[in-house]
């Protein structure tokens, strides 16, 4: 076990890692203003995987429009979700949006099925992002790359929206008292919305790259990023982005460091020593590494 | 005139559907149990699509005994073991004369004593446990292979024709099928004078192997070849994976690499060195194997997705040949007419039941895959 290996280890673990650290960051801004764990921000990226699929590999538009696409379809499919699904139950007790998600998670999978049969489909990206690059005893991909710097864009991106914009203020009005927010002229509606719009756009373009890392999609495709962007988010501390992010991060290092460090034997359980660092993290901070002490909702 | 034509269709749909039962007589039911929905649903639905095919061409040609029609009733059993409980239960109350289904053993096992309980058979068209028979008792039948076959085989061919000595075994550990694939490679392998010099394990739906190719890449001493223990799902995923990290060395499996995603996935220049041993079906060009994929082509629109559509095919198949042979639906005279089985002409090639352990004598392909392209290399036999 040289430094070569642990060193391509760590690799391995930050590429994973930002790839849950970008399906992470909308989930975190969902809960961050209405409080929803929303579990069907996985079938979102599902949902943008095969939006990706039609337009490149079969209407063959540019890589350019394509993302752009992927985006729009995360969108749309985020607003749909949240005027069909959410709004209605709005001032319901939490666990009641909970169980809607779940609800919506479900029948987002096995309308998948239904449409698309559950036959995985191959997914190939362009060659130019499917090159090895070598450095020393390390090798990735372009694509590797390109998960990591966009993941690190868009975290900055949402963070500036958040902080800098009379939208994002509108959002963390929302968030800190909804009831007062609305007092105070606030389209809670509308802010909402446009949470859920961003949130499931960044789950959209998260789509694109699960299958442009993976080359394979299928209908169920979207439950293991939900999972583990929930647990990340949770890390991290929920409703904070940059804590997602950070959570993201743990969470691919730890998953990847647990089997290449461990004995072989050991390789299947990853997602048992992964949950395994989730409550022993939670036991000495229990709001998370970047989580406030504020409570459910001032 | 247009209305005279409707008119006259209308008539003779009428004709159509009050002559065609009465002439036929009360139609045969078979219960197909499968995951249509759920993670199953890729391996399941297609079997359901090969069955319900098989049904119809038989009944095309004139149905069974005298004319009475096939009536494959399918049922949804969802991923979920308790389900497919239910799911016997409720074909089993429907009256049908035989059951058929899965190609998981963990779905027969909760399916399958039920009907054994009845004294109606039931066929599996696609779980490959060798103890299956033994497990649920004497109304139990497969139709592929049992798994020790195709372990052996491609182990023999690993060591026999790829000449590897130092082999590493990557298990899928969350699957009966895949740790009993392992369990008999690596029985085979070792029985052969060859080493196991590496083992890794992994769990279904897991998408990156990174961690583990790394081990692979640092194993002392070098891996000749590596077995990879996998369901379709992780097939083309674990084949890219290795190959993008400028691994070289052969991949050898079982029937679970017999799915498109293992050239489709990696793409033609980095699915190549592979082999895998299968039903022999793939690349085939018996008349049995031609007649299927057309039919299935006409009827579906695109091709078999993979070698389970031709396992629910012969499985209906099977039990259609059987009750012609026993003459009646009665229960026992069609478990005596399934054990007869000699020589019955499958698409997956022929079955016989005449080892104790009531799995088919049955082929075993073994097919490579180089740059993209998949080739017969030679057909195992059972001894």
């Amino acid at each position: 076990m040289g430094g070569g290996y642990i060193a391509q280890q760590i690799v391995n673990g930050l590429i994973l890692g930002s790839m849950y650290a970008l399906v992470a960051i909308g989930f975190s801004m969902i809960y961050g203003i209405i409080r929803l764990i929303n579990f069907a921000h996985g079938d979102v990226v599902m949902i943008g995987a095969f939006v990706t699929l039609a337009l490149m590999q079969v209407a063959g538009l540019p890589f350019v429009l394509v993302a752009a696409g992927a985006l729009a379809a995360g969108a749309v499919v985020g607003v749909l979700i949240e005027r069909g699904a959410f709004r209605p139950m709005r001032g319901a007790p939490q666990v009641t949006g909970f169980i809607a998600s779940l609800a919506v998670s479900i029948m987002l999978q096995n309308l998948g099925i239904l449409l698309l049969t559950a036959q995985p489909r191959n997914f190939t990206f362009p060659a130019a992002l499917q090159k090895v690059i070598n450095a020393g005893p390390v090798s990735f991909r372009v694509i590797d790359l390109v998960i990591m710097l966009s993941a690190l864009g868009l975290m900055v991106l949402v963070m500036l929206l958040v902080k800098r914009t009379r939208l994002g203020m509108a959002m963390r009005a929302t968030a800190e008292n909804l009831d007062v927010a609305r007092l105070m002229g606030i389209n809670i509606n509308r802010t909402i919305l446009a949470a859920f719009a961003m949130g499931s756009a960044l789950a959209g373009i998260a789509g694109l790259m699960w299958g442009g890392k993976f080359g394979q999609i299928d209908p169920l495709l979207g439950y293991v990023p939900g999972l583990k962007s929930f647990v990340a988010a949770v890390i991290g501390g929920v409703g904070s982005i940059p804590g997602a992010i950070l959570g993201g991060y743990i969470l691919g290092l730890a998953e990847v460091l647990f089997v290449g460090l461990l004995p072989p034997i050991y390789s299947a359980y990853r997602d048992a020593f992964v949950f395994g660092t989730l409550i022993v993290i939670l036991l000495i901070m229990p709001n998370g590494l970047l989580g406030s002490d504020k409570g459910e909702r001032a | 005139m247009l209305k005279k034509g409707l008119l006259l269709l209308t008539l003779l749909a009428f004709a159509l559907a009050f002559v065609s039962p009465a002439a036929a007589g009360e139609p045969i039911k078979l219960g197909a149990l499968y995951n249509l929905t759920g993670g199953m649903s890729s391996i399941d639905a297609p079997a359901l699509n090969g069955a319900k095919l098989q049904a119809k061409l038989i009944n095309q040609a004139g149905g069974l005994l005298g004319g009475r029609q096939l009536e494959v009733i399918g049922i949804d059993t969802k991923t979920d073991q308790k389900a497919a409980a239910t799911g016997a239960k409720k074909a089993l109350a429907m009256g049908v004369v035989a059951g058929l289904g899965y190609g998981d053993t963990t779905f027969v096992m909760a399916a399958a004593p039920l009907f054994q309980k009845k004294g109606v058979p039931f066929v599996t068209s696609g779980a490959t446990h060798p103890m299956l028979p033994k497990w649920v008792g004497d109304y139990m039948f497969m139709v592929p292979f049992g798994d020790d076959d195709q372990s052996f085989a491609i182990a023999d061919f690993t060591v026999k024709k790829l000449g590897a000595k130092n082999i590493a075994v990557w298990t899928d550990n969350s699957m009966d099928f895949t740790k009993a694939l392992s369990k008999f490679y690596k029985q085979r392998i070792k029985e052969l004078g060859g080493k196991i010099v590496l083992e890794d394990f992994f769990m279904m739906g897991d998408k990156d192997f990174s961690a583990q190719i790394a081990r692979l890449k640092n194993t002392k001493p070098k891996p000749d070849a590596v077995f990879i223990s996998a369901i379709p799902n992780e097939a083309g995923l674990s084949v890219k994976q290795i190959r993008e990290a400028g691994l070289k060395l052969p991949i050898v499996s079982g029937d679970g690499f017999d799915t498109e995603l293992v050239t489709t996935v990696p793409g033609p220049k980095l699915a190549n060195d592979i082999y895998f041993s299968t039903h022999t079906y793939r690349e085939d060009n018996r008349p049995e194997v031609v007649a299927f994929v057309k039919a299935y082509e006409k009827e579906y629109g695109h091709p078999p997705e993979n070698a389970f559509a031709a396992l629910g095919f012969d499985a209906v198949g099977l039990i259609a040949d059987a009750i012609k042979r026993a003459g009646s639906t009665d229960g026992k005279a069609l478990r005596d007419a399934l054990a007869a089985t000699r020589g019955y002409k499958a698409v997956t090639g022929e079955i016989s039941y005449t080892r104790p352990s009531g799995v088919p004598l049955k082929g075993v392909s073994i097919i490579s895959v180089h740059n993209g392209k998949y080739k017969v290399e030679e057909v195992w036999m059972p001894k």
